[in-house]
């Protein structure tokens, strides 16, 4: 029994009650085509959100009795990672996983089947400012008072870079192994409706899913998974607000010349805050690292149309020029490796502190993806919870939305294991509600900081800067401080 | 009945007596209706006098002389300016209600379906602010004494009443509806780039008041500027406000 289901060890008992009422309806939908089919727990959208929320539920003895269901519309094994596959390709896909959401997969038995070959942790971060040059480092050495004493069993971790389909790999073969899930993959739902009240049972509060292969699904818990435009936040009528940045985010795999300034055994993630928005080099294993460049629009096309030689040359100089010369870079048509090459002998930079060189970058893996905030009024309606970005879409600058997506799918499952072990109705608003209220003010906040980070150093002139960099180097200097932060983004250390 | 239109604005009503007897006349009727036209401005004779009055400008100025050879081509007598109680900003007056009632017949926009592309409302504001600058062009050396007799203090409310008419007038004739805030801050905001454009083509010496064009031009992107920062300011407090009410409610508030 995992220790995060307290409450389902001493009553066992009474979930294998419940298991059993639960499958009662079951004889009543196999009776007649025209009942739907009925599910205590229907997943629509098996991204890392929706298959960490069904593995989560299977792992746990109090809710493995339920009967789920996972919906997705895309072939979920098309997108597995081979097991064979190179490690000198990377997917442009990649996310960093916090060190919570990281224990949270173990204990639900699925980290064991990650590919660890795979993922890289990483030890150090270094971020800083474009404009003024002033810096802060995050590694937990440093984020301690002078007179603590480094604790040797003190995780050295921040995070660790993985790519999306490596996440969904390992949960997929997690979910085979438990079993118990019917999968509805390459399905799409055409229609979420209420059902109605027949003699033998009462639907009508229940929501009904027609899918693509004309099956019909009954859903005590419908889980809204499914992504930014979540056809089930449109169902239960719950309003996403928030605004586009008018920014686009630039992914690429790339080679570096080395495998980073502190070896293999201690990585660094770079971060430098434009005025267009944050460039961000991540580590991967070896000599490879994954690019998150947010710019505007239209520099995002420019950099998109560049040639792989011109691309690197602009990546390396995102690192290393000014904010005025990078500016008059994307205005040339081409020519800016030479340009760069004599720029750059003119700036002086303290090469160790910035990433090693890219020497290439990997074809086909540039693309980039508009950024926008989004935050769902609630996350629970009647028989309804929405998880992952259906709930939430977030800035990229601190790499959270996965991790929130994971911290959403386990909360969820320790409403549900609540519910289920006190003899609730899983689907009701009241057993609902403690998802809610652990998940919605943490969200908000996290959504808070990000988008406040993205206004305060998206200015490039003025006092602001002075102040900010003041802040950032004060922050810098205060270990305590710094490691309550450190603490907050590896998600409650 | 559209109540957006400024037919007749509080000031001008209780300062009709004392200031502008011709304006008694045109309280038959107290708003505006496209369905229903309006009566001239001005009665017959004034409108005589002064019409003949305006062509004398731009050699006179606006002056009592100019009055006086205006009435004479009228065929009335050098005493019948006495008709003009407020004397020569009458004339400025009489120049500035044409022009505007003019705007409607002056500027025509290609009916919308026709000629693919739309013109947006801002398109229109400009050409409309345009037109109204480019009637002033005939006077143009003499509008500096304009100006200063509308700074006087006794005809400062009726000139500000007027101005607010004119840009009135101007998103009116761009099809603008709304019926928010904006309402105000629309006029407001044009009615002082309109003024400013005024003043700074007096000076304009370039061909065709190319600079003027280019001056409003630029007040106009100002505008479009603080306009969208505004929006997104205000977008930014909605989310902000409703997030905060969000977080209430999911630890338990009933709000």
């Amino acid at each position: 029994m995992p220790p995060r289901l307290p409450l389902g060890a001493h009553r066992a008992l009474g979930s294998t009650a419940f298991a059993v009422r639960f499958q009662i309806p079951r004889r009543f939908a196999s009776s007649s085509a025209e009942t739907p089919d009925i599910y205590d727990v229907v997943c629509v959208g098996g991204g890392p959100a929706g298959l960490s929320l069904l593995a989560g539920l299977k792992a746990s003895p109090v809710t493995s009795g339920l009967r789920v269901a996972l919906i997705e519309g895309q072939d979920l094994q098309k997108n597995r990672l081979q097991k064979d596959a190179s490690l000198d390709s990377f997917s442009n896909r990649c996310s960093s996983l916090t060190p919570a959401s990281v224990r949270n997969l173990q204990e639900i038995g699925a980290w064991r089947h990650a590919n660890t070959s795979r993922v890289q942790p990483y030890q150090e971060m270094q971020v800083w400012d474009g404009v003024s040059d002033a810096r802060i480092s995050f590694d937990w050495d440093s984020a301690r008072s002078l007179f603590t004493p480094r604790k040797p069993q003190q995780p050295t971790t921040i995070a660790y870079m993985i790519e999306n389909a490596n996440t969904v790999t390992t949960l997929l073969t997690r979910l085979e192994e438990l079993g118990g899930v019917d999968m509805f993959s390459s399905t799409k739902v055409d229609s979420i409706d209420l059902g109605t009240d027949t003699e033998q049972v009462d639907l009508s509060s229940w929501p009904i899913l027609t899918l693509s292969n004309s099956k019909t699904l009954a859903a005590r818990l419908l889980v809204g998974a499914d992504g930014a435009n979540s056809p089930v936040r449109t169902f239960a009528g719950i309003t996403s607000r928030g605004f586009d940045y008018d920014r686009h985010g630039v992914v690429a795999s790339l080679q570096l010349s080395g495998p980073g300034w502190g070896g293999l055994d201690h990585k660094i993630a770079y971060q430098r805050f434009l005025p267009t928005g944050p460039i961000a080099m991540l580590p991967l294993p070896g000599n490879m690292a994954t690019l998150v460049w947010s710019t505007t629009p239209e520099r995002a096309a420019k950099l998109k149309s560049l040639s792989s030689n011109e691309f690197v040359a602009m990546v390396n100089a995102g690192f290393r020029l000014s904010p005025t010369d990078l500016e008059y870079l994307h205005t040339l048509s081409s020519g800016q490796e030479e340009e760069i090459a004599w720029r750059e002998k003119h700036t002086p930079v303290n090469e160790s502190s910035i990433p090693q060189r890219v020497a290439s970058v990997q074809a086909g893996t540039v693309a980039s993806f508009p950024l926008r905030m989004r935050h769902a009024d609630t996350y629970t309606g009647e028989r309804v919870a929405l998880v992952g970005d259906a709930a939430h879409t977030i800035h990229p600058l601190a790499g959270q939305g996965l991790n929130q997506g994971q911290g959403d799918a386990a909360a969820l499952v320790r409403t549900i294991s609540h519910a289920v072990a006190t003899g609730q109705d899983i689907g009701s608003t009241l057993a609902l509600e403690s998802y809610n209220s652990e998940r919605y003010a943490e969200n908000n906040a996290m959504l808070g900081v990000c988008d406040k980070l993205h206004r305060l150093y998206s200015v490039g002139s003025g006092p602001l800067v002075g102040i900010r960099s003041l802040g950032l180097q004060a922050v810098d200097a205060m270990g305590p401080l710094k490691g309550l932060f450190m603490g907050r983004a590896a998600g409650g250390v | 009945m559209p109540p957006t239109r400024l037919a007749s604005s509080l000031l001008g009503t209780f300062r009709t007596r004392s200031l502008r007897p011709a304006a008694a006349w045109r309280q038959s009727c107290c708003y505006h209706s496209s369905g229903y036209s309006q009566p001239p401005p001005f009665p017959p004779a004034e409108s005589a006098i002064l019409s003949a009055a305006i062509s004398h400008v731009p050699s006179f100025g606006f002056t009592v002389d100019a009055l006086k050879l205006g009435a004479r081509d009228a065929g009335y007598l050098d005493a019948s300016t006495n008709l003009f109680p407020q004397g020569v900003f009458d004339l400025v007056n009489y120049h500035l209600v044409t022009q505007r009632l003019a705007l409607k017949d002056s500027v025509q926009f290609p009916s919308e379906g026709q000629s693919g592309k739309k013109l947006g409302a801002g398109a229109k504001v400009r050409t409309l602010a345009l037109a109204r600058l480019r009637a002033n062009e005939p006077i143009i050396h003499r509008w500096q004494q304009a100006l200063a007799i509308m700074a006087q203090p006794t005809y400062i409310p009726p000139s500000l009443a007027e101005l607010a008419r004119l840009s009135d007038e101007i998103w009116y004739l761009a099809g603008d509806k709304s019926v928010d805030g904006s309402w105000y801050t629309k006029r407001a905001s044009l009615s002082a780039i309109y003024s400013a454009t005024e003043v700074f083509m007096t000076q304009d010496t370039s061909t065709n008041f190319g600079d003027t064009e280019e001056f409003l031009d630029a007040r106009l992107g100002d505008l479009m500027r603080i306009g969208g920062t505004f929006g997104a300011l205000s977008s930014w407090a909605d989310y902000t406000a409703h997030s905060a009410v969000n977080v209430l409610r999911s630890k338990g508030a009933g709000i």
